[in-house]
């Protein structure tokens, strides 16, 4: 049983099923209502941990058979990163020779290769970029809406509106969940569920480092093509990105703490406005649609808390993505199902990546965490 | 140009702009929309994807049917932007280009914020009401409209309104918006914006942006907010129901009795609620043959005196029938009517073809909940009042307090209501913000009485009776409501940053 309807939830419903495990879905509102739906779109490998790397690496393979077998919507059309400060480059330099390492293509790009990748972007102020020609992006409407046609064609459940409301033990291990529409039995259950994982695990007195922090996005009404990676200020820490409608994407940094709440706030519009029509001044003349607000589920190692947990057999948590969760969810989908039905997963890295390291004291670093 | 037989139209100065290449001629105070519809332009987009041609639907800024690219910006609404001396449109035939190398209008827009004790977004029959009677009571008021009149849907209605009390029997809609637009005009505690829009609340305050005469970016930070935003039309699932040709039922009638354009020559009518009645009368007075009136249910759902002036006038009315699918290739040429069973199932052999070129929807309409919703407000799907509307006390305060609904917004009914809750909201509101005294809270109870004692009686509103008591709530309930909300894990909204 998985608790949690978002990308993660059915993903790995999905990857059990490819190992012939039929699972059931519970969902509080409905899939894709959590953060799935509000995410950034962004997929990329580039990351500053051999952990991030491996499991995003794994993820665009991933990404790529679900283009092909369930019809979603992806793309390998890059990210962009654009530097106007030295310190930045300097940083970013560190970063590329990491990731040219471990197999991830990045490199510095100059402001004419720039302009060839966003041709209508005001580059004054820039130094210089870096180019990931292996990151992409993808529809979260797609993954939701064709993985759970699918997981039910092939006789799995996907509760909507069902939440989950109490783990249940037996001296062995779980017995299951009590839900709003009754108990459901099952003595194998996943936490997909964000920051809810804290909550559920409460009264197990077990203790999750998650921390919700505020982020705001915009989107426009639709256009034509005008460039097609995910751009990224590093200075603002703001992001565009045109989705494959035409509309653009754009989220910006403003200063939030951890489990405020979800205020709508025209500081936001203001900066994220401010950031990218110095760089596209026609998007002064871009109507906008829509505002939302939602919570990067944030670890004190803003990595993943990925696999069992240690002193409760048959619990697995799959939270705390620090912003990652929809890129990621495809290769955690499969590790999770691989902990499942063969008792190890097939990333390694993944081993580092569970509830255990907050206790042992084996923090994961990264600088990089963004998009 | 034909002659009505109830509105005078006077038109503004005529000036000439550029619509693809062509000087064409247009009234100044028009919409761009109506100018080109003059000249007998039908189509205003065409759909990005199959390229299918696109008319226009509602005329009053709700739908997305005529964005067009207005002195190359695109995806402007051209049936709520005036039309301007020399302006370039374009429209749209796949998704619009905005990589603008040139001068951007947008670099004109002033800021300002503004400190008010009560803002009224909709200037229709609620909002009119609601801002005259907290203005008469000392509140300062910001009023914020969308059009470039006030008066909302009643600008384009040429009947005469039936004597509710003194609401306005007798009197013809057009007529009572230029009367409340006056006595607004009048009031030095009133504060107007036409061709403005309230965009949304924010921890900051209310944004609007107002258009004319200069573009202004307006944070308000009220004590109060009146929500009046009206409703909109609903459309109808059926064969090429994206012709041009194919348009709301208000949307003919913005064509016609604000503008005075004929929206085509021979016309069906979808639906026969006050609003297909009413509107197939105002077609005849415009010159327009009306073919038929289809109702899919057995009974005619108006009231009966308008159903009786059309029937005599020869507009035959067919109860249990629908169009299932409309005709032609770049404009509507007929329209196939079917009948239907009594489980809503259309009976083969039955068709009947109208020789066409005008089909006008009038199936309903629902509230324009967007502004409520993006508050925050605590909502509730609805089907008596057409669809979703915000929680309401008795006194017309939504679950923020502070923030109150008035008219078609917080459900469908009509014009005499939506005065009715203007004037209560607007007592609701002068009394949070300290202007009450016992004989205004009388009134206001008066007002109530009568609204749901005596008005919403009439077996016409039985429907619209029911759904408003599912939507009104009590103190202690709407407190009940938060609360399991806030349980789902809801972050919503509890004091109003707008109220100290």
């Amino acid at each position: 049983m998985i608790i949690g309807g978002g990308s993660v939830g059915l993903m790995i419903s999905y990857y059990l099923l490819k190992k012939g495990v039929k699972s059931i879905v519970i969902e509080r509102k409905y899939p894709g209502s959590g953060n799935t739906y509000k995410c950034a779109t962004g997929i990329r490998a580039s990351f500053t941990s051999k952990e991030h790397i491996a499991l995003m690496k794994r993820s665009i393979e991933l990404w790529s058979e679900l283009r092909d077998e369930l019809g979603v919507f992806y793309e390998r059309s890059g990210y962009l990163w654009l530097l106007s400060r030295e310190e930045d480059l300097r940083t970013f330099k560190t970063y590329v020779s990491f990731q040219n390492e471990l197999g991830i293509p990045t490199k510095i790009i100059d402001l004419s290769e720039v302009k060839c990748l966003a041709p209508t972007i005001v580059i004054k102020d820039l130094l210089a970029a870096v180019y990931d020609p292996l990151a992409g992006k993808a529809s979260p409407f797609d993954l939701i809406l064709q993985s759970w046609r699918l997981l039910v064609e092939k006789g799995c459940k996907v509760l909507a509106g069902v939440e989950a409301k109490k783990i249940l033990l037996s001296k062995k291990g779980i017995l299951g969940v009590e839900t709003s529409a009754g108990f459901i039995e099952s003595s194998t259950v996943v936490l997909a569920t964000a920051y809810d994982t804290v909550k559920l695990l409460e009264p197990l007195n077990i203790s999750v480092p998650i921390e919700p922090v505020p982020k705001h996005a915009f989107i426009t009404e639709a256009y034509r093509d005008l460039f097609k990676p995910l751009i990224i200020d590093w200075t603002t820490s703001s992001y565009i990105v045109q989705t494959p409608h035409g509309n653009f994407l754009v989220g910006s940094e403003i200063p939030e703490r951890p489990s405020d709440k979800l205020l709508n706030r025209l500081e936001f519009l203001r900066k994220a406005s401010k950031v990218w029509t110095k760089y596209f001044p026609w998007m002064k003349e871009a109507y906008l649609l829509r505002y939302w607000t939602g919570y990067y589920d944030m670890t004190p190692d803003h990595h993943p808390i990925i696999g069992p947990l240690d002193d409760l057999e048959g619990l697995y948590i799959a939270a705390g993505f620090s912003g990652h969760g929809f890129m990621m969810s495809p290769s955690v989908g499969e590790v999770i199902a691989d902990w499942i039905a063969e008792g190890r997963p097939r990333v390694p890295e993944a081993l580092n990546l569970s509830m255990s390291r907050f206790k042992k004291g084996k923090l994961i670093k990264e600088i990089a965490v963004f998009g | 140009m034909w002659s009505h037989p109830i509105i005078s139209f006077k038109r503004g100065k005529r000036i000439f702009f550029n619509f693809e290449g062509r000087l064409v001629e247009a009234y100044e105070g028009e919409s761009i929309i109506t100018a080109l519809y003059a000249i007998g332009v039908t189509t205003f987009s065409w759909s990005p994807k199959f390229k299918r041609p696109r008319g226009a639907f509602c005329m009053i800024g709700k739908c997305s049917s005529c964005l067009s690219t207005v002195d190359r910006v695109p995806n402007t609404r051209i049936c709520i932007e005036p039309v301007r001396e020399g302006v370039f449109i374009e429209r749209q035939r796949e998704l619009p280009f905005i990589s603008a190398e040139r001068p951007l209008l947008n670099d004109q827009v002033e800021k300002a914020e503004a400190a008010v004790d009560l803002l009224i977004i909709g200037g229709g029959p609620a909002g009119l009401h609601a801002a005259l009677t907290a203005s008469t009571l000392g509140v300062k008021v910001a009023l914020v409209d969308e059009g470039t009149r006030l008066g909302g849907q009643l600008i384009k209605q040429t009947h005469k309104f039936f004597g509710a009390r003194n609401y306005y029997g007798g009197v013809r809609g057009f007529e009572i918006a230029e009367k409340l637009s006056k006595k607004i005009e009048g009031s030095s505690n009133i504060l107007v914006y036409r061709n403005a829009t309230a965009y949304g609340f924010f921890h900051e305050g209310v944004g609007v942006i107002a258009r004319h005469p200069k573009p202004m970016n307006i944070v308000f930070k009220p004590r109060a907010v009146i929500v009046c935003t009206g409703a909109m039309e609903r459309g109808l699932e059926f064969e090429n129901n994206d012709l041009p040709g194919i348009m709301g039922a208000g949307g003919a009638q913005t064509l016609m009795n604000q503008y005075g354009v004929k929206p085509g020559d021979k016309a069906l009518v979808v639906g026969s609620g006050n609003v297909g009645l009413i509107v197939s009368y105002q077609l005849l007075q415009a010159g327009v043959e009306v073919r038929a009136i289809v109702e899919i249910t057995r009974s005619i759902g108006g009231w009966f005196v308008h159903a009786a002036k059309v029937v005599r006038l020869g507009v035959p009315i067919y109860l249990g029938h629908s169009i299932v699918k409309a005709i032609g290739s770049r404009h509507v040429e007929e329209a196939v009517v079917q009948a239907f069973d009594d489980q809503m199932n259309p009976i083969p052999g039955t068709e009947k073809r109208f020789n066409v070129d005008l089909v006008l929807l009038a199936v309903g309409l629902m509230p324009d909940y967007t502004i409520l919703s993006q508050a925050g407000c605590i909502m509730k799907w609805i089907p008596e009042l057409g669809g979703l509307v915000p929680l309401r006390t008795m006194y017309l305060e939504t679950s923020i307090p502070g923030l109150y609904v008035a008219g078609d917004a917080a459900g469908i009914e009509e014009a005499t209501t939506a005065f009715i809750e203007g004037e209560v909201a607007a007592i609701s509101a002068a009394e949070k913000l300290g202007y009450a005294n016992a004989h205004l809270l009388r009134k206001r109870e008066e007002l109530l009485n009568f609204l749901w004692n005596e008005y919403r009686q009439a077996c016409v509103i039985e429907r619209a009776r029911v759904g408003k008591l599912k939507a009104t709530v009590s103190e202690e309930e709407m407190e009940e409501y938060w609360e399991r909300s806030i349980a789902n894990g809801l972050g919503l909204p509890r004091s109003p940053y707008t109220l100290q």
